[in-house]
């Protein structure tokens, strides 16, 4: 009888599993352990800051590939890697027009991985401008916006919005024939406003043309003022997700 | 009377906890996935592809043709078939106060959350989309008087006349501003007993007082205003009222999720018509033109 009281012999799996996983260090870090279990697995997603943006359980159809396509999902991670390589572009570019263009160009030529850094930029830009579009079409062909998401539609059209800003904004920071050419022209448009419309161009270009003040705003908006905006504008949209219930599906 | 906020829970789906799935690992894992999917594919885009980097900026050197970023293109390729107004801002606002009105609009719960919920929706998307590219390019195609030069080309072509040019007739058949250029405006005065009635269609005294700095409210000039606004505007109008009530004859509409599956889809045809337009076929002074013949800056 004695035999059941022993402990049985741990395994050197268990061993290293336990060196790992149920130290002090570790567990001060996860208060959970190792999701393996249903009950650690739902405790993983609540206990942590990140991953608590979603709900523990959810419907089955909703993991679905094919609903979703992960394409808000993946707008944000677009986010989230403009803001990690946007940063990093920070410590090469001065935003002024003597050394705009030349920063651009010292970027690319001496610094290592610069071009990729910027290209990287660049491409997700573009990207993020595609998902977020495919995104607001999959919610509105999948009906996704009826009630109770009335609101959260208006927002993510706020989101869209900022998306382009945001985009327009970085547009004009290499200060080369392509960038000023192309603010030139979009302000313009601005211009054309009826009622507003140069006093509008006037606030966004600091000027009658596209010159130093208006890099400037334009820097200014791009690093800080719109990713601020749309930070406050994305929590409101995850927040409401969860709120009304998650994603649509049908009554 | 319920309160709102007793709706908004009223018309949440019923949870059914046995169809439940765990967040970790089953969603999680996906998100994993698409997310390192995209990261290694963008980053063989941006080792493959550099970002383009012009000459430096020069206030003093205009390229030709000068364009803004390509989601704005579809602005930009508006502007060239109406009032920059119209296009670059009230058009445009509308459209983004339309979209986000849908919801309010449109409350009924038929076809939440499910692909193309209602009976007819993929025959009013595919005909929203189809139509709407067609007449965009349809329209594009006649204001670039596309349609000049094809007859011209044709007719001489066939050797049936060599020296045939489009009849002069047909002026204000050439284009969008063949209406203020092509139809004798200035003999299009009447008189009504003794009164003369436009005298000058380009001078039409509004007599809007405390406009004088505005001479377009001062003096409407009708044929620039018919040709850059009023066309425009009614076509922007009424191609969509027609479009739903053609539908509608068809049987294809019973819901409001019906209209605006068709109206949405629509605008998708004609917003990607426009960016792909704008950002493909406009060469030098945005002439359209196949992008085989467009030349490429490269200053």
């Amino acid at each position: 009888m004695a035999n059941l009281e022993r402990a049985p012999r741990k395994s050197i799996n268990d061993l290293i599993y336990d060196l790992i996983f149920k130290n002090y260090v570790w567990q001060s870090i996860f208060r959970t352990g190792y999701p393996n279990t249903p009950r650690n697995q739902m405790l993983a997603v609540a206990t942590n800051v990140f991953l608590h943006l979603h709900p523990t359980r959810i419907h089955r159809t909703h993991v679905k590939i094919t609903h979703t396509y992960c394409l808000g999902g993946l707008s944000f991670f677009m986010f989230l890697g403009l803001t990690v390589t946007g940063v990093l572009l920070m410590f090469y570019y001065v935003p002024s027009v003597e050394r705009a263009y030349q920063d651009i160009q010292a970027l690319e030529a001496n610094v290592r991985f610069g071009q990729l850094l910027r290209n990287m930029h660049r491409w997700m830009a573009h990207a993020m401008i595609i998902l977020v579009l495919l995104h607001m079409m999959r919610v509105f062909y999948t009906g996704a916006y009826k009630p109770p998401r009335e609101f959260n539609w208006v927002v993510g059209v706020v989101l869209f919005i900022l998306t382009l800003l945001l985009s327009f904004t970085g547009y004009l920071l290499p200060w080369d024939q392509l960038a000023f050419w192309a603010i030139t022209v979009g302000t313009t448009m601005v211009g054309s406003a009826p009622v507003l419309g140069d006093e509008s161009k006037f606030l966004l270009l600091g000027g009658f043309s596209v010159g130093p003040n208006a890099l400037i705003r334009f820097y200014t908006l791009h690093v800080i003022g719109l990713p601020l905006v749309i930070s406050i504008f994305m929590a409101v949209h995850f927040w409401r997700v969860r709120r009304d219930g998650g994603l649509a599906r049908p009554l | 009377m319920v309160s709102r906020a007793a709706a908004a829970i009223r018309t949440r789906p019923r949870r059914e906890r046995e169809a439940e799935v765990l967040v970790w690992p089953d969603l999680v894992f996906i998100e994993f996935i698409s997310a390192l999917i995209f990261s290694i594919a963008l980053m063989v885009l941006s080792a493959m592809v550099n970002a383009p980097l012009l000459n430096r900026a020069d206030p003093d050197t205009t390229p030709n043709p000068s364009k803004a970023p390509w989601y704005f293109l579809n602005l930009q390729e508006l502007l060239l078939h109406m009032e920059p107004a119209w296009a670059g801002v009230i058009v445009p606002t509308i459209a983004l106060v339309l979209i986000a009105a849908i919801p309010y609009w449109d409350r009924d719960q038929e076809g939440q959350g499910v692909w193309f919920g209602t009976k007819f929706a993929g025959r009013l998307t595919i005909f929203g989309f189809t139509a709407a590219t067609l007449i965009t390019s349809l329209l594009i195609i006649w204001d670039g008087s596309l349609h000049v030069v094809w007859t011209e080309n044709i007719i001489r072509g066939l050797g049936l006349n060599s020296d045939f040019s489009w009849p002069g007739g047909l002026d204000w058949f050439r284009n969008l501003r063949g209406f203020d250029t092509g139809i004798p405006w200035e003999s299009l005065g009447f008189s009504i007993g003794g009164f003369t009635m436009f005298a000058d269609w380009r001078a039409i005294p509004l007599g809007i007082p405390g406009t004088t700095t505005d001479p377009w409210l001062l003096n409407l000039n009708f044929p620039s205003f018919l040709s850059q606004q009023l066309i425009p505007v009614a076509t922007m109008v009424g191609l969509p009222v027609l479009f739903v009530v053609f539908c509608k004859m068809l049987g294809w509409i019973h819901t409001r999720r019906d209209i605006a599956l068709l109206i949405f889809s629509a605008f998708i045809g004609v917003y990607l018509t426009t960016t792909i337009v704008g950002t493909a076929f406009r060469g030098q002074g945005q002439d359209l033109k196949p992008p085989w013949d467009i030349v490429v800056l490269e200053e």
